[in-house]
């Protein structure tokens, strides 16, 4: 179907077109200039031997790259795919169990709940982390003495390579479960009731109808909900940067923090570029990937 | 239909008990916020303690951290504003005439998905050699740019429900497509540009990497200021508490003022069904 374009304006004697340029110009310069270009320096960056102290030098082609095949950049490869998965998976379940309860008709209290549970969503990460460090602080935090209350020895938490990576997950957990929460009460609460209500009739159990009818109707909203937060999983750089700096050793080392320690530790300015260029080529596939999962459902 | 006792008890204790995971590290901190230095280091805690402002005084005071608020508001309100104004214009450019073609909407969100340390390292590079390291403009113009994607979606969504016909009205009444704009779409369109602006001044308010790499002592924004309180006073538990207090205030207050909107806004399916 082809809508009428608008009449053109008589009165100033423009073109639409004109005023589609003139509209579109600033978002078009604020991208081209601020995205598009440092995008396309960065790639050239990455071409390049770069110390920060030297300054530019020899065009190396893909040597930066070689770094890919690198033990180092296994390690924090797999980190990130453990942390993406393990965050993306348990913050979804956790999301929607909690998205169900809230969406039973007979439950009291929702708007307290929905109220509290939306909180952590506009917390500054840098705050949330902050927060964290000191209660989880081994010495000095309340979350040893809790525990040691009821018999659970002192736990070194961000110092422990055992459980470090699983303490970052309770945080990422405590900040990124609302955007989910909201995602899927929202897509719930969208849903038509009538194919539950002709299901309750027919006789089907609440298992029943979650199963078959809630969950395939569903569906197009937790994929995009899904796809939405691996994306800023695999962006996300705030805590690991504030709770433990990719330690101990690299057990919580992210490919994120990984380019930025080697731009502005090392101050191997083309390495880190070459880095930074693989995880968006990641992140790249990843989308297109699912984006082909969502169109053939 | 009610469910048994027992499931509508078991819902509210799951439920309760998420709530409590949420509420009670916040009060914690607030808490520990207007303790004094004995009573934060405390163990077992004193629950019931003369609270004290002086962990505020401290860092507003000597740590200059009123100036670091300062900066954060400057730099998120002007790049907001900045955003929703150009964000707009774009949004009825799209949809209304199609600007760009199909591809347009997706080229602007594919600006959105890469991961900031891809930016970082050129822009670090650029601003030193363009002197924007250590100003308000460059980080405005940084959040900007990330803002606006997520900007001209929102607004995108909204602008379909202000019904066409309006606008074609105003243009056979002989309104240019500009002030067909300001008259006609800005009006329908204040709920999207209030959701559009709260959207992109959290986003701005909370950013952190690039004010890390791309600010100094001029234009140090809140969570760069905080960050940097993590290896200087690793153990001033009261002055991180407060300033941790002091990032969230703006966004409590918004919360706050929000938060019927909020929930309205979510529960509107059910009123529709």
């Amino acid at each position: 179907m082809t809508r009428a374009t608008p009449p053109s304006s008589r009165r100033d004697g423009f073109s639409v077109g004109f005023y589609k340029l003139l509209f579109m110009a600033p978002t078009i310069l604020v991208l081209a200039l601020v995205v598009a270009g440092p995008l396309l320096y960065s790639l050239w960056l990455s071409l390049h031997e770069y110390i920060i102290t030297y300054g530019m030098g020899d065009l190396i082609w893909f040597e930066n790259y070689t770094l890919m095949m690198s033990d180092e950049f296994a390690g924090v490869s797999w980190v990130t795919m453990k942390l993406t998965v393990i965050v993306v998976v348990l913050e979804f379940l956790i999301a929607f169990g909690l998205a169900l309860l809230l969406n039973q008709p007979w439950l009291k209290m929702r708007n307290f709940y929905l109220v509290v549970l939306m909180l952590p969503i506009l917390m500054t990460p840098v705050a949330v982390a902050l927060m964290f460090r000191l209660m989880f602080n081994p010495n000095l935090g309340i979350i040893n003495w809790v525990l040691a209350q009821v018999g659970i020895p002192e736990q070194g938490w961000f110092g422990d390579p055992d459980l470090a990576l699983a303490t970052v997950v309770f945080v990422d957990i405590w900040n990124e479960t609302s955007l989910m929460l909201i995602m899927l009460y929202a897509g719930l609460k969208s849903l038509p009731q009538d194919p539950v209500e002709a299901a309750r009739i027919d006789g089907a159990s609440s298992w029943q109808i979650l199963w078959h009818v809630t969950l395939p109707m569903l569906k197009p909203v937790i994929l995009v909900t899904l796809l939405i937060r691996m994306i800023t999983a695999l962006k996300s750089y705030d805590l690991i940067y504030m709770l433990t700096q990719g330690g101990p050793g690299k057990v919580t080392e992210t490919i994120s923090f990984y380019a930025y320690r080697l731009g502005f530790r090392f101050l191997d300015i083309g390495q880190a570029a070459a880095v930074s260029f693989i995880l968006l080529a990641a992140v790249v596939a990843l989308t297109v990937l699912l984006l082909r999962i969502m169109k053939e459902n | 239909m009610q469910p048994s006792l027992a499931l509508r008890l078991l819902t509210h204790f799951i439920l309760g008990f998420c709530s409590l995971v949420v509420l009670l590290p916040l009060l914690w901190v607030l808490r520990t916020s207007f303790a004094d230095k004995v009573v934060a280091y405390q163990l077992p805690p004193e629950i019931f303690f003369t609270p004290t402002l002086e962990n505020y005084r401290v860092i507003l005071s000597e740590m200059n951290f009123g100036t670091f608020f300062l900066n954060s508001l400057v730099i998120s309100l002007v790049s907001t504003l900045l955003a929703v104004v150009i964000g707009a214009l774009a949004a009825y450019a799209i949809d209304r005439y199609q600007a760009g073609g199909k591809a347009m909407p997706v080229i602007i969100l594919a600006t959105q998905m890469m991961p900031p340390i891809v930016l970082v390292i050129p822009f670090f590079l650029i601003f030193k050699d363009i002197g924007l390291t250590d100003s308000h403009l460059g980080l405005i113009i940084t959040y900007l740019a990330f803002n606006l994607p997520y900007v001209v979606w929102l607004l995108m969504s909204f602008m379909k429900r202000v019904p066409r016909e309006l606008d074609e009205a105003a243009l056979i009444d002989g309104c240019t497509p500009f002030s067909a704009f300001i008259r006609i779409i800005v009006p329908a369109l204040l709920p999207g540009i209030g959701a559009a602006t709260i959207l992109s001044f959290v986003l701005s308010w909370n950013e952190f990497l690039f004010a890390l790499m791309l600010s100094g002592n001029e234009s140090k924004t809140l969570p760069v200021a905080i960050s940097s309180l993590v290896t200087q006073q690793g153990t001033a538990i009261g002055a991180v508490s407060a300033a941790t207090i002091l990032a969230m205030l703006p966004m409590a207050v918004l919360y706050f003022a929000m938060r019927r909107f909020l929930v309205s806004g979510l529960n509107m399916g059910a009123v529709k069904g």
